[in-house]
């Protein structure tokens, strides 16, 4: 970049010697008409010019001057035809200093003809240009500034005739130089018209009057712009903004300010404008989020913020903070196959006639992305890459950084930015993750299943062993409480229904069902854990019993249901019967509950 | 949040339960205790986040404001740069050590999180740890509070426990989203020490001994509070010596806590020799003597006779006993060991602080707690407390002995100071956890074998309890029910499900309360207020962070600010600016000086003010919005330090109105009318008229029209004032601006008289000009 520029510049000097001369003499403006704009903080001159071919020779340029005195604060130039549409108009326009003057030489779009004349708009800003005056006011005083400039058009050519005309804030003036013929009318001054100034004429004028306009000025940009391929830009600024006027001399009083509405040059709140899409917006600084803010759809589609700093800013004052948005990424970036474009603002549109002092774009770009190209509106400096590292990442993000200078808001303007960057890559971070999981949950599992005691605890093993078994057992003991149950509903069944046949093969189904279950015992139940065992043997024995009631039972309830003994008889022995199982149910349930 | 889950939860429990039954249980009951404990950690967290979703991620208060400028400091240089630092920027002109100072376990929390994260490239600020640390360590509480519960009682009474530790408003109250202070990672330590304090006494291993010590070392570095374990822990081991329960399990556990936790705890800068040096030390020493005689006597008691022994082990204990008094007496008296501290002294006597000490009684939370504030931060735990305190008396075994002595010390020192709630709060959890669980346990068993409903005690023996019910209780129905009911021990269906059903009310009360508590009480940043109009929009009262921002961007970079100590912290935090004295209140003179040249008038103070090389004077003034905890409501407290230092210049009862009584209207006395905190709270505001229905210069903070409606400035002028008027600061002029002219320093011209040097080579000795020539006189003649 550096080289490729400077090659240019020898260039251009090279062919800026050997027209400069040739032309001054053939060109002469016919016309001039010049409108200071001082409404606000910057200085906006316009020059509509009518040139004119004197020469012999066709013409292809001509150069324009800039004073000295406002070289330092020349912000933006643009030249385009007067007659041609916005952006068809646009003159080529190259700068260089020669002689110590500031000189764009502007190329036209078709070579002036001997004779033709072509009229040409000339637009150019100057920032910090407005000196307060006094330098200190108080905060009931009102803020006054001063222009200096010159009364004719400062200019290698010869002017025929010209008029200047200055648009001020207020009609309230101090002073103004006064060169014939000059008038002020409300908040308008006009100079001129002046007749036949010769090149590089130059009167001194210096006005001096109210201007309240917010003097805000940010000193310091960082302008972050993260994108990610999973759809979304995101946009943080970091602003140092300060207010440029005049300084506050003596105390802030807010008695005065709140009842009073003193401090008409101190700045309450002002408005960005953010691109259509933006959403989740925040305003902080390093101590939290900012509470006084406002965040409205205009009705053009633009999302405007309403800013309010924690305190007014007045002359001198300065504030830091942070906006910050997500943009979805279909109205940014473009692509065919794996060949990106972003393109965006270099920088955004923070207040109006706002003034940049030193903007740092840093464009961080996701991780594997290759071939960085960045083509920029304007010139600005291009520092060397970096990488950024956040969530996820493993070799860094490439950041493209971009310092300028300052910048007002006809800078607003896009960046392309080329890259390559293959869409497998974005597969890498989720892999990471399941992966990361996934050997978390295999510790543990490794963890949990294998004995990594350097001692065996012979004790706790066995228990866990006996554990099982009982498990086991309880199991089998209540598989088996579900069949005596299914029985015992059978037997009160056998009262009502009186079905002996019925019974005796339902009877007989659990019981086979009941032979069927075996319990089996390890072997070596009886050496290993003998009192498990005891008690194995002790439930077996109640089993056996309770079982034996059961047949006991049905038999009582068969005769009954056979007539072979009466009612009391029966009733008689079942309670009986039933004394005995209650007795039995209970140690049973006692025996498998603390087995 | 906080509602759903606690009282959701014998409901999924019970449900859960009958099917482990059938299938296996432990697995079943441990994903159980995972599942609850996972959503008390969770719901723990949630209900600490209502500042954050509030207002935003944002460090609350006064003392959170300096860790967090700690905590940023540690993790921008290193943390040897950290233990190292000097901060100029407190305590001018003197500063402070910090790492000398505080206690840097949360810093080194905070800062391994923040290391840790972004060596896996996560950005996150360590802002937002700081914020979120407390509501993290929280959840951590919780599952030590469910570990030495279960180790004391049961893991049912540990779930409960876990739950109620997690949202109980008393624990919340330091541990929301943004509290971050040492407390709340403190009590995570202080539970975790003592959940394996238990365990080592209960296995007498070493190992568990060993992590009793690293867990303390841990407490140590985080809080002061560390002298509650250090006393707490040798009194158990005390009483247990005295209930006769001596073991080689105890003389293992406390001989190894002992001489570790003693080593590692003077690892700590801010704490060096203080544990062989301080009274509140000395208890642990003379345990740990008494145990290794008492160890002795035993090894003895196993060589001789048992008639020897009783009176060889009397002796033995009594000159033991009075050999460690009479060392540690003389000690404090030869300055080896250092007496009691004044804050120490404070829990035994509360009037102590109020005679020798203003500045510790001037804070608030040194206050004596109330009964209301009891009710307020444990609710229905309170009453459930002595419950479970009796079961566990009832009840007792070697670990249980410690948890009630922790109860009852606890109990005795929330009483003194609202603070020290803090220290209770968790055995409230523990104890009222086992007095619930026996209840439940009693209820809901009984319950079960009576109807099919689940069962909702976590303990193994009725896991499987009515195996063969179902074979019965056909039978049952038919025949034998109202001679069964008759038998069951009194208790009806419909008592014990009404009983279950109260208590589950009183559960759901409780979250409620806490829930509600949490949001009302404990959950405002204090730096940002909120004020509800009659519509119920919200309008947030910004004022603090303004003004302390306007410092930060418009006054020069070393400027140095004088206000209250309780604003220090914020002023460095928000601020980034010097501060004369702050909340770390090290230097009670310091404090005194600038209380003197609040309470001065204008000159006087100016005087001071120049001495201390004071360029802004910052002063809280709640007159507009009604904020009652400004400098007005707090000044006498600056008189009462003042004038414990320079009781000849300032009196309090010279601010009293005649009728002795501190007033800001038209009755004060004139001293007060014209003292330097008056003039600058007032400043203007007499011109001010807030509204139709009272006079101009009205305070809406003391309902009463200012007495001075006229107030100029001479030595200062107001440099800033906040939108609502809460944060005003002046700034103090230098000497040319209001009594003689500056003169630049190129312009000055010093008159240099030429000075010509008498001295020749001929005079080179020094010679007294005009000597004094001496005249012989004649002696008068004899007559």
């Amino acid at each position: 970049m550096g080289l490729r520029l400077k090659i240019y510049l020898v260039c251009l000097f090279l062919t800026l010697t050997s027209f400069c001369n040739a032309t001054s003499e053939d060109v002469l403006i016919k016309s001039a008409e010049r409108t200071i704009d001082v409404t606000s903080q910057l200085v906006k001159i316009t020059h509509r010019l009518t040139l004119s071919n004197t020469g012999k020779s066709s013409v292809n340029s001509f150069n324009f001057h800039i004073e000295s005195r406002a070289q330092q604060k020349l912000s933006y130039f643009k030249a385009q035809l007067a007659d041609g549409k916005d952006s068809s108009g646009v003159l080529k326009a190259v700068s260089s200093t020669v002689k110590g003057v500031l000189t764009y030489k502007v190329t036209l779009s078709s070579s002036l003809e001997p004779g033709q004349t072509v009229k040409v708009l000339v637009g150019t800003v100057f920032t910090h240009n407005l000196v307060p005056h006094p330098a200190e006011i108080t905060q009931k005083e009102k803020q006054l500034v001063q222009y200096r400039g010159s009364a004719y058009i400062f200019s290698p050519y010869k002017i025929a005739s010209q008029t200047t005309k200055v648009l001020l804030s207020s009609s309230s003036v101090e002073s103004y130089t006064k060169v014939k013929p000059s008038s002020q009318s409300d908040s308008t001054i006009t100079y001129g018209p002046y007749e036949n100034i010769a090149p590089l004429t130059e009167v001194d004028i210096v006005i001096h009057f109210e201007n309240n306009a917010p003097f805000l000025s940010v000193a310091n940009l960082l302008r972050h712009i993260e994108v990610s391929h999973w759809g979304n830009i995101a946009v943080e600024e970091t602003l140092d903004v300060y207010h440029g006027g005049a300084k506050l001399k003596g105390s802030f009083s807010r008695f005065e300010y709140q009842r009073e509405h003193s401090g008409v040059s101190s700045i309450k709140s002002f408005k960005t404008v953010l691109p259509e899409l933006a959403a989740d917006v925040y305003y902080r600084d390093e101590i939290g989020n900012i509470s006084t803010s406002n965040l409205r759809q205009e009705d053009d589609g633009d999302v405007s913020l309403e800013l309010r700093p924690r305190f007014p800013l007045f002359g001198g004052w300065k504030t830091h903070y942070v906006v910050g948005y997500n943009l979805p990424s279909f109205s940014n970036l473009f692509n065919s196959g794996d060949e990106f474009v972003l393109q965006m603002d270099l920088i955004s549109h923070i207040f109006d006639h706002m003034v940049i002092d030193d903007a740092l774009v840093r464009i961080i770009l996701p991780e594997g992305a290759s071939n960085i190209e960045i083509e920029t509106p304007y010139a600005v400096t291009r520092l060397p890459d970096t990488l950024h590292f956040t969530y996820l990442d493993v070799k860094g993000r490439p950041v493209v950084e971009i310092a300028a200078k300052n910048l007002v808001e006809n800078h607003i303007q896009p960046f392309k930015l080329r890259y390559t960057f293959s869409r497998i890559v974005m597969l890498q971070e989720p892999l990471l993750c399941v992966f990361a999981f996934f050997l978390l949950f295999l510790t543990f599992i490794i963890y949990a299943r294998l004995d990594f005691s350097i001692t065996k605890d012979e004790a706790c093993d066995n228990r866990q062993r006996a554990a099982g078994i009982a498990e086991n057992i309880r199991n089998h003991y209540l598989k088996r409480s579900t069949l005596f149950q299914a029985f015992e509903t059978h037997v009160v069944k056998l009262k009502s229904s009186r079905d002996i046949n019925a019974f005796q093969a339902s009877a007989k189904n659990i019981t086979s069902d009941l032979r069927a279950q075996t319990l089996d015992l390890p072997a070596n139940l009886k050496s290993e854990h003998p009192q498990l065992n005891d008690r194995v043997t002790e439930i077996q024995k109640q089993d056996k019993a309770y079982r034996d009631f059961q047949s006991t039972h049905a038999q009582l309830v068969e005769r009954l249901v056979g007539g072979k003994i009466n009612k009391p008889q029966f009733v008689d022995a079942e309670a009986i019967l039933i004394k005995k199982r209650d007795e039995l149910v209970e140690k049973l349930n006692h025996l498998i509950n603390t087995l | 949040m906080a509602a759903t889950s606690v009282t959701a939860k014998p409901a999924s429990k019970s449900k859960t339960k009958s099917k482990a039954t059938l299938l296996n249980a432990l697995g079943y009951k441990s994903l159980l205790t995972f599942t609850i404990l996972a959503l008390a950690c969770i719901a723990g967290f949630a209900s600490r986040l209502f500042a954050v979703i509030r207002f935003e991620s944002i460090i609350h208060e006064f003392d959170p404001w300096f860790n967090y400028r700690a905590t940023a400091y540690m993790v921008q240089h290193n943390f040897y740069n950290f233990l190292n630092w000097f901060d100029d920027r407190a305590w001018y002109p003197l500063g402070r050590i910090v790492g000398g100072t505080v206690y840097p376990g949360l810093m080194i929390t905070s800062g391994s999180i923040h290391y840790i994260l972004h060596a896996l490239n996560i950005p996150v600020h360590i802002r937002d740890i700081c914020v979120f640390l407390a509501p993290v360590f929280s959840g951590l509480t919780a599952l030590a509070t469910y570990f030495l519960t279960k180790e004391l009682w049961s893991s049912g009474a540990g779930l409960l426990a876990a739950c109620f530790i997690a949202i109980v408003p008393g624990y919340i109250s330091r541990s929301v989203a943004g509290s971050y202070d040492n407390e709340g990672i403190a009590i995570f330590a202080l539970m975790f020490t003592y959940y394996l304090w238990v365990k080592s006494v209960k296995t007498g291993s070493v190992f568990w001994a060993t992590l009793t010590a690293l867990s303390y070392f841990y407490m140590v570095s985080a809080w002061g509070g560390y002298v509650f374990i250090i006393n707490l822990i040798p009194l158990h081991v005390f009483v247990l010596l005295l209930m006769g329960r001596f073991s080689n399990r105890i003389y293992t556990a406390y001989t190894t806590f002992f001489i570790l936790g003693l080593v590692l705890s003077m690892q700590i800068p801010f704490v060096g020799f203080q544990p062989v040096r301080t009274s509140e030390h000395m208890a642990s020493l003379g345990v740990f003597a008494l145990l290794n005689a008492v160890a002795i006597l035993r090894y003895l008691q196993s060589k001789l006779s048992s008639s020897e022994i009783k009176y060889v082990f009397t002796i033995g204990v009594l000159i033991a006993g009075a050999a460690v008094f009479c060392v540690v007496v003389l000690l404090t008296y030869a300055g080896v060991i250092a007496p009691w501290s004044g804050r120490f002294y404070s829990l035994w006597d509360t009037g102590y602080a109020k005679i020798h000490i203003p500045i510790i009684a001037s804070v608030s939370e040194h206050q004596p707690t109330t009964w209301f504030s009891f009710f307020f931060d444990l609710h229905i735990l309170v009453i459930t407390f002595p419950v479970g305190l009796w079961y566990t008396i009832k009840n007792i075994n070697d670990e249980r002995v410690f948890i009630v002595l922790y109860a009852v010390s606890a109990v005795y020192f929330a009483g003194v100071m609202v603070r020290l709630m803090l220290t209770l709060t968790p055995v409230v959890c523990v104890l009222s956890a086992v007095a619930f669980s026996r209840l439940l346990e009693f209820y809901l068993k009984e319950e079960e074998s009576a109807s099919k409903g689940g069962d909702s005690s976590d303990n193994d023996e009725n896991d499987e309890k009515g195996l063969y019910d179902k074979a019965g209780k056909l039978k049952k129905m038919k025949h034998e029910q109202q001679k069964d009911s008759g038998a069951d021990q009194g208790l009806g269906i419909n008592v014990r499900s009404f009983v279950v059903v109260a208590v589950m009310m009183m559960l759901m009360m409780f979250a409620v309360h806490c829930t509600w508590v949490t949001s009302n009480a404990y959950s405002s940043p204090s730096i940002v207020l909120a004020s509800y109009g009659q519509d119920g929009s919200r309008q947030i009262i910004d004022d603090f962070r303004e003004a302390y921002y306007w410092l930060w961007q418009n006054t020069h970079d070393d400027s140095r600010i004088m206000s209250w100590w309780d604003y220090g912290y914020q002023i460095a935090g928000m601020g980034n600016r010097t501060t004369l004295v702050d909340n770390n209140t090290w230097n009670n003179s310091h404090i005194a000086l600038v209380g003197k040249a609040m309470s001065s008038n204008e000159s006087e103070a100016y005087k001071i003010m120049t001495n201390l090389d004071v360029d802004y004077v910052l002063v809280i003034f709640g007159g507009v919005i009604g904020y009652s905890g400004d400098d007005i409501n707090k000044f006498l407290w600056m008189v009462r330090i003042a004038e414990g230092e320079h009781p000849k210049d300032i009196q309090e009862s010279n601010y009293f109105s005649e009728r002795g009584e501190f007033r800001v209207d038209s009755e004060a006395s004139q001293t007060m009318l014209n003292c330097l905190m008056y003039k600058l709270s007032y400043y203007r505001f007499g011109d001010m008229k807030l509204d139709f229905r009272n006079p101009a210069g009205f305070d809406r903070t003391r309902n009463a029209v200012i007495g001075q409606r006229s107030i100029d400035l001479t030595y200062l002028e107001e440099a800033y004032t906040s939108e609502h008027w809460l944060v005003r600061i002046y700034r103090v002029k230098k000497p040319h601006e209001f009594n003689r002219p500056k003169i630049d320093k190129a312009e000055r011209r010093f008159i240099n008289k030429s000075f010509v040097s008498k001295k020749t080579a001929k005079k080179k000795k020094g010679s007294i000009k005009n000597r004094p020539v001496v005249i012989r006189g004649q002696r008068p003649s004899d007559q």
